[in-house]
């Protein structure tokens, strides 16, 4: 007797258990697209007596409470439609809090994702092609989103850019004359600068340690300056994977270490180089005891908390003493955050209100001001008139502008940041030399192929 | 034969009423715990990366990869460092404490609380109040007071960072096992002591042989735990040293983590993992099978 209870009871906790995973499966297999199509019948014109509610998953966290603002001013002209925002924690990546929230049959209606995993989620994404913003979209800010069946799934949110971030004002103190940026032209110009600047006691530059700035931001500048256009990049790339490429005799490489030894002798930290953390960053260019600092423009959100000025922009990162050679006037720029659209869990309904939020951030004027003003987001699209406040985002805009712009090599392989990462951290460490630096990048680049 | 039926009945009744009432934490259990955990070793034998469809079948492939993965086996190894040492200094310092805090010092309550306290932060929490300690608090102690070995943070050196580690989970559980060892010293009868003293045992021959084998089921219990809480070890671990400098305090857990959601390899990490999962479940289950025959002999 007592037996088979037991067995009664397994059964039914493995059938109750089983049934809810299945009706949580059900909704994700993929190529559902009924969806789809119902939410492009359905139209916003009967509104539902009830709010609809939709989530999106926010990955980028110093936005996070502006964007909870936006989600109540979205909410306010659209009252049918109520928009919740959930951060990914810190240190958690997007994929896999995306991840575990469509496993979890949870999916959010909208989420944001770092570029390289957009095409990861095609199967979960909605088909975005047909939509309006897609002809005011610069162009090359969509190739990331389109999959290999002609679909384009991605909405481009954010184009970012990093350099040499400098505090004008901390630099004209220290030299007690007026200093224009673009008089640096070449790496030798920038040596100069930072000679200056030390012998006046101003620290020069700080080169912060984390794997993800040296790793997905530094040491992809020497693959960016390989070719001009993305075929170019792309074909480096291959050559690399199937070890053709000798690093150790590749200008470019080469010229980018140069720079690096250079940030390297004139860095705030280098008695101690790998003790730093990005906070730490913020408060030293904000407040001026570093002159200079590798990083982006996402950073002044934190930045403007510290500064006293907005005499803030970015020059190249120098790759060599010509100041003709791509990369001397070029700084980094792309699309690095991209919102996609879940149709496999969401109803046709919510998709639809997910469309509508979309809209709303690029044609109506609130929307436009919450993206650029508030967020202070370099906007992908040519229809927004509206230009970021902040001086970071003006200067990124302004290379934009007259087309010095890198490749932002944001589609590389997912760990690469980690393991290269670390290498290039032996190396500030002065635990690695140059030629143990490209072995170990060659061998990495030859794992990848297989 | 009537009588037999009839207490049958009546033992399927009670029977009945057991099971309904286990049912609820059963249910759970299976959920939770069973349903997942088989779940996730049959995703041991897929290729499936964490989206969409589920993969296909590659037998024991992600295994045979686990063992040929030379930075996997430095986590582990790492981590049973990790493991060793801190299991010895949290259990010492703990023991310590209790004997210490159980003898009647003026305040002895508002110690205890004291010493409790870290185990209430959370770990990510403590990892950064600790940082903070580690790359700023200690730095500029030793830059004014010119003390060579602080001057550097403990972080930017893999060594350092390993013993950072250390002492941040020493300092977080020891409190914790503190208590444990407190309820095993209060049990240990006063007239065992009158009686040593009565025939001449100093302190010493008191602490080694009357209460240490008299507090063996605190002792089996504090070491379980620590043994348990270190290897699963994540949060501080993550945001102490984030894995850094370059990579070399990646503990186990972090690794794998990274494997599954960073390298976008969620089979191959679930492999890991399930080693993982050997390894520790070994160990444990030996150290309590030879805790316990121990306390027996006491």
């Amino acid at each position: 007797m007592r037996k088979r209870a037991r067995v009664w009871i397994w059964v039914f906790a493995l059938v109750v258990t089983l049934s809810a995973c299945s009706s949580g499966g059900s909704g994700n297999t993929p190529g559902n697209t009924a969806g789809e199509d119902a939410a492009q019948k359905g139209g916003a014109s009967d509104a539902p007596a009830q709010a609809i509610k939709i989530t999106l998953l926010n990955s980028k966290g110093e936005i996070q409470e502006l964007f909870e603002t936006a989600a109540q001013t979205f909410h306010e002209a659209h009252p049918d439609i109520e928009l919740s925002v959930v951060p990914a924690a810190i240190g958690q990546s997007p994929y896999e809090k995306l991840t575990s929230m469509i496993n979890a049959g949870n999916a959010p209606t909208i989420a944001m994702l770092d570029t390289s995993d957009v095409l990861k989620f095609a199967d979960q994404a909605l088909d975005l092609r047909n939509e309006q913003w897609v002809n005011d979209a610069l162009p090359w800010t969509l190739d990331a989103a389109k999959t290999g069946d002609g679909r384009l799934i991605g909405f481009p949110f954010a184009v970012e850019g990093y350099g040499l971030m400098y505090n004008r004002a901390v630099i004209e103190k220290a030299l007690g004359a007026s200093w224009d940026p673009a008089a640096l032209a070449t790496r030798a110009d920038l040596a100069a600068l930072f000679e200056k600047l030390k012998a006046k006691g101003q620290a020069p530059i700080l080169l912060s340690p984390m794997d993800w700035s040296l790793g997905a931001h530094f040491l992809p500048i020497s693959y960016a300056v390989q070719g001009k256009t993305h075929e170019d990049v792309g074909a480096f790339l291959a050559a690399l994977k199937k070890g053709e490429v000798d690093l150790a005799s590749n200008a470019g490489f080469n010229g980018l270490m140069d720079t690096f030894e250079l940030l390297k002798q004139y860095n705030v930290n280098q008695d101690d180089p790998l003790s730093g953390t990005y906070d730490e960053g913020v408060a030293a260019i904000g407040d001026g005891q570093a002159a200079f600092w590798f990083m982006g423009n996402w950073a002044w959100q934190q930045i403007k908390d510290f500064a006293t000025d907005d005499g803030f922009g970015f020059v190249p990162v120098f790759i060599s003493d010509n100041p003709e050679d791509y990369g001397n006037r070029e700084i980094t720029v792309g699309a690095t955050k991209y919102l996609i659209v879940d149709r496999a869990q969401s109803t046709p309904e919510e998709q639809e209100a997910a469309r509508a939020f979309l809209n709303w951030l690029v044609y109506d004027e609130a929307g436009q001001n919450m993206l650029v003003k508030e967020m202070g987001i370099i906007p992908a699209f040519s229809n927004i008139e509206q230009k970021p406040d902040d001086p970071l985002a003006r200067s990124v805009l302004s290379y934009m502008n007259e087309g010095h712009t890198l490749q932002f090599m944001t589609t590389l392989p997912a760990d690469h940041w980690n393991v290269l990462g670390a290498e290039m951290q032996k190396m500030l460490a002065g635990k690695l030399d140059r030629k143990g630096l490209a072995q170990a990048i060659e061998a990495y680049w030859r794992e990848q192929a297989k | 034969m009537m009588a037999g039926r009839r207490r049958r009945r009546r033992v399927f009744r009670d029977r009945l009423t057991e099971v309904l009432f286990a049912f609820p934490a059963l249910w759970a259990f299976a959920t939770v715990i069973l349903v997942p955990f088989g779940y996730g070793i049959y995703l041991t034998f897929t290729d499936w990366d964490g989206v969409g469809a589920r993969g296909s079948f590659v037998g024991w492939q992600n295994f045979v990869r686990a063992f040929y993965d030379g930075r996997f086996w430095h986590s582990m190894t790492l981590t049973l460092a990790y493991v060793a040492v801190s299991t010895v200094l949290l259990n010492v310092i703990a023991f310590g404490l209790a004997y210490a805090l159980t003898r009647g010092v003026p305040g002895e309550r508002v110690l205890r609380a004291g010493f409790f306290a870290p185990n209430l932060l959370g770990g990510i929490v403590l990892g950064f109040v600790w940082q903070f300690i580690f790359l700023r608090v200690l730095v500029h102690l030793g830059e004014s007071f010119d003390v060579a070995w602080l001057m550097k943070s403990w972080l930017s050196s893999p060594t350092s960072a390993f013993w950072a580690l250390v002492v941040v989970t020493v300092w977080q559980y020891a409190g914790y096992m503190m208590v444990i060892y407190i309820g095993g010293l209060m049990n240990i009868p006063g007239e065992l002591f009158e009686a040593a003293a009565v025939d001449g045992a100093g302190p010493w021959t008191r602490l080694v042989r009357i209460v240490l084998p008299l507090v063996t089921p605190a002792t089996v219990i504090s070491i379980f735990l620590s043994l348990q809480r270190s290897f699963m070890v994540y949060d501080v671990n993550l945001a102490l040293t984030g894995g850094g400098p370059y990579r070399s305090t990646e503990l186990i857990s972090m690794y794998v983590y990274r494997k599954a959601f960073v390298e976008q390899q969620y089979a191959s990490g679930q492999a890991q993992a399930f080693i993982l999962f050997a390894v520790a479940s070994i160990i444990a289950l030996v150290q309590v099978y030879v805790g316990k025959r121990r306390e027996i002999e006491a």
